[in-house]
C-alpha cells in the first residue's frame, strides 16, 4: 500500500483504482510501519469507494484491522448522494462510553476497594444467562425505551436532567423507528437493559492520577485524587442483531443500486433509498437502547457506591462528565471545499470531538470543547480529552477512542496461559472482578497500544488538547 | 434431491483453528465434506461460546436455514445458532447436518446453559461477512469465518 507522508502525524494512501477519494491516517512514524503491512490500511482504501464520500477516507491512530470498515475509521457521505453503510456503524450500535464523577478522595475509597469491587460486580449484570437490570419489560416498553432512549430512564428513576444534558444528542437519537427493529432483536434485547456484555466492555472505578490542563479539568469537574466511574458498552443484542439484520437487506439491495464495493460487509445503499431509510431508523432506534443501557448502568453503580462505602448522596457528589458513542453514524454540517454541507457522518471506533462553541454542546460545556473519553487498558490508565477547532477542519469534529489493540485474541490468550492476570493486576493495584477467565486474558494490557501514544499524536495533529489522565483501581468484566 | 446425514462425531478433536484477526476472533474450517464441513462449524460455534466438555447432550433442537450460496448458508446458519444461544439458552456439544443444494437442516445434541455450570467462553456478538468464504478443493472443503467479539 503507497503511503505519502503529509507530516509527522498525517499519512495518506493517494487515490487509485475505486477510490473517490484519497484516504488519510493520524499516527506516528513507529505505527505507521507497524500498519504497513496490516489489512486496517486496505480497510481505509476499501471505504474511499463508499459512493457520496466526501473529503477523505479518515482512520485514527487507534486504527486496526476491523471487518468492513478498518477500527478508528470515520467516513462522511454527502447527506442527499451518498450512500449509508450498516457495516460503517458497526454491530455494536451506539456503543461508547460515559465517566462520571465523585467528591470521594481514592486514598479514602482503596481501603474499600475489595468490597466496593464486590457491590459492583452483584450489581452490573454480565447479561449471559442472567436477567438484567430490569427483568419483565413488555414489548410495548421496549419499544418505548428505543424510541426515548435515556429519557426512558428518566422517566423511570434512574436518570436526572442533568444526565441527559451531558450525554451526546441528549440521549436520545431523533429519528427512531420501534417498528424498524425486528422481533429477533427485541427478543436478543428483552433482558440486556442494564447489562454490560463481553469483549472489551468494562466498567471502572479509577482515580484522576494527573491533570494536564487545570481550566478544561475543572470545567469537566476532574480533580486530582478523586474517584471517578467508567462505563463502555453498548447496545447488546438488540443492536448486533440490528446491524445483521440490516447487512442483509442493504446488501440484497445493491445489484438494483448499482453499487458495488470490495467488501461485502461494507454493504451500502442511498440514505434516501426505503432501505436506508429503514436502517438509520433501526439505527436511532439501537442507539437509543444503548443510551438507556448505559444510563441504567450507572444509575446501579451509583447505588453500589453508596450502599458498600456507606456514604450518601451528598457525600458521594456523583454527576455525569458526558456520555460518547463511537459506533454510530449521524447527520451533521460540515464545511467541505469550503462550502458547509450536511454529511452522514459514519465513525467506526471513532469519537465525535467537537470544538469549544459548537452549538449542540450543553451551554456548561460550549466554551470549553466536548470532552471526549478515551479509554486505555486495564493495566495502565485513560485519558479525557477535549475537542478542537482543528478537528472540525480536518476530521469531521472526530477523534480516536481507545487505545487500539496490537495482539490479536487469540495471541493474547495463548500469552495469559500459565499466568494468573488478576494476581498480576492486584499487585499493580488494580482489583479485577470478571465472569470468565477468558474475558480477563484477551484484554491483557499487552493486548493494547499504550492508550499515551494515541492520545499525543491526536494532541500533536492540534485534533484534541489533553485534560487529564484517570488510573484504574477496579475493573469489572463480564 | 435426496438427503445425506452426516453423524455425529464424539472426539474432542479440535474443529477448527483459530486465526489471527486484531480486533474480533476468526476461525478456518477444513472437512473432507460439505456437509461435514457445516457440521464442524456448528460445533465450533457451540466450542466457543461453551466449553464442550461441560455440555451434556440429552436434549435435541433442529435449526433450518436456506440461502443461494454456500457463503450465505455458512453466515446463516451460525447466526441461527448464535440465536439459539442468546434467546433460548440452547449450547449444543454436537451436530448432525442434512444437506440439500441451498438447504440445511442441522440437529443439535446439547442442553439448557446453566451459568453456573457451563464454562462459559464469552460473547459472540455476530457472524460477519467480512472475508467469509465456502470452497470445495483438490483435498476437500474450507471456510473462514469471522466473529464481531
Amino acid at each position: 500500500m503507497q503511503l505519502i507522508k503529509l507530516n509527522d502525524h498525517l499519512w495518506e494512501i493517494p487515490q487509485q483504482g475505486a477510490m473517490l477519494v484519497s484516504g488519510r491516517i493520524y499516527a506516528n512514524a513507529r505505527m505507521i510501519e507497524e500498519l504497513r503491512d496490516d489489512p486496517a490500511l486496505t480497510q481505509v482504501a476499501n471505504v474511499a469507494c463508499l459512493p457520496g464520500i466526501v473529503g477523505h477516507s479518515l482512520a485514527m491512530p487507534d486504527i486496526h484491522w476491523g471487518y468492513g470498515f478498518p477500527i478508528g475509521g470515520v467516513a462522511a457521505v454527502d447527506a442527499t448522494n451518498g450512500v449509508i453503510s450498516p457495516g460503517g456503524v458497526g454491530y455494536d450500535i451506539n456503543c461508547g462510553v460515559r465517566l462520571a464523577t465523585t467528591s470521594l478522595e481514592f486514598k479514602a475509597v482503596e481501603p474499600h476497594k475489595h468490597r466496593l469491587a464486590d457491590a459492583l460486580f452483584a450489581k452490573i449484570p454480565a447479561g449471559i444467562g442472567s436477567e438484567g437490570a430490569i427483568p419483565g419489560l413488555s414489548r410495548n416498553e421496549l419499544k418505548r425505551v428505543v424510541t426515548e432512549g435515556a429519557q426512558w430512564a428518566l422517566r423511570n428513576g434512574y436518570a436526572t436532567q442533568r444526565d441527559l444534558d451531558h450525554t451526546e444528542e441528549g440521549g436520545r437519537l431523533a429519528g427512531a423507528d420501534p417498528d424498524r427493529v425486528s422481533e429477533r432483536a427485541y427478543q436478543r434485547g428483552s433482558k440486556q437493559i442494564g447489562t454490560l456484555g463481553s469483549g472489551n466492555h468494562f466498567l471502572e472505578v479509577s482515580r484522576v492520577d494527573q491533570i494536564y490542563d487545570g481550566e478544561l479539568a475543572e470545567a469537566f469537574g476532574l480533580r486530582e485524587g478523586r474517584v471517578t466511574l467508567l462505563i463502555h458498552s453498548g447496545s447488546r443484542g438488540l443492536g448486533h442483531q440490528t446491524c445483521d439484520d440490516y447487512l442483509k437487506l442493504v446488501g440484497a439491495s445493491m445489484a438494483r443500486y448499482e453499487i458495488r464495493l470490495p467488501d461485502r460487509q461494507l454493504a451500502a445503499a442511498p440514505i434516501v433509498s426505503p432501505e436506508g431509510q429503514a436502517y438509520l431508523a433501526a439505527m436511532a432506534a439501537a442507539a437509543n437502547f444503548a443510551w438507556c443501557n448505559r444510563q441504567v448502568m450507572m444509575h446501579l453503580s451509583e447505588q453500589a457506591l453508596m450502599e458498600a462505602l456507606s456514604v450518601s448522596p451528598r457525600e458521594l457528589g456523583f454527576a455525569l462528565v458526558y456520555d460518547v458513542c463511537h459506533n454510530i453514524a449521524k447527520f451533521e454540517e460540515h464545511t467541505v471545499d469550503h462550502r458547509k454541507r450536511l454529511v452522514c457522518v459514519h465513525r467506526k471506533g471513532a469519537t465525535r470531538a467537537f470544538g469549544p462553541g459548537h452549538p449542540v454542546l450543553p451551554e456548561a460545556l460550549r466554551d470549553h470543547g466536548q470532552p471526549v473519553l478515551i479509554p486505555g487498558d486495564m493495566g495502565r490508565y485513560s485519558f479525557v480529552v477535549a475537542g478542537l477547532e482543528t478537528a472540525m477542519r480536518e476530521t469531521f469534529g472526530s477523534s480516536c477512542h481507545g487505545a487500539g489493540r496490537v495482539m490479536s485474541r487469540h495471541k493474547a490468550k495463548a500469552e495469559a496461559r500459565g499466568r494468573d492476570l488478576r494476581l498480576e493486576l492486584e499487585a499493580l493495584g488494580v482489583t479485577v472482578r470478571a465472569h470468565t477467565r477468558a474475558g480477563v486474558a484477551e484484554e491483557m494490557p499487552d493486548a493494547y497500544k499504550d492508550v499515551a501514544e494515541v492520545v499525543q499524536v491526536m494532541e500533536a495533529a492540534g485534533i484534541t488538547r489533553t485534560v487529564a489522565r484517570l488510573k484504574p483501581f477496579i475493573v469489572i468484566k463480564a | 434431491m435426496a438427503a445425506r446425514s452426516t453423524s455425529p462425531d464424539n472426539s474432542d478433536t479440535p474443529f477448527y483453528r483459530e486465526f489471527e484477526h486484531t480486533g474480533d476472533t476468526g476461525i478456518e474450517l477444513t472437512a473432507p465434506s460439505r456437509g461435514e464441513l457445516f457440521r464442524r462449524a456448528a460445533i465450533a460455534m457451540g466450542a466457543m461460546l461453551v466449553g464442550r466438555e461441560t455440555v451434556v447432550a440429552n436434549l435435541e433442537r433442529n435449526v433450518t436455514v436456506a440461502a443461494e450460496t454456500d457463503a450465505d448458508l455458512m453466515h446463516d446458519l451460525l447466526a441461527e445458532l448464535l440465536n439459539l444461544f442468546v434467546v433460548d439458552s440452547f449450547i449444543w456439544r454436537d451436530a448432525m447436518v442434512e444437506e440439500w443444494e441451498g438447504t440445511l437442516r442441522v440437529t443439535l445434541r446439547g442442553e439448557p446453559f446453566d451459568p453456573t455450570r457451563h464454562d462459559f467462553r464469552g460473547e459472540i456478538k455476530a457472524v460477519t461477512y467480512h472475508q467469509l468464504s465456502v470452497e470445495q478443493g483438490a483435498d476437500g472443503w474450507r471456510a473462514r469465518v469471522i466473529f464481531d467479539i
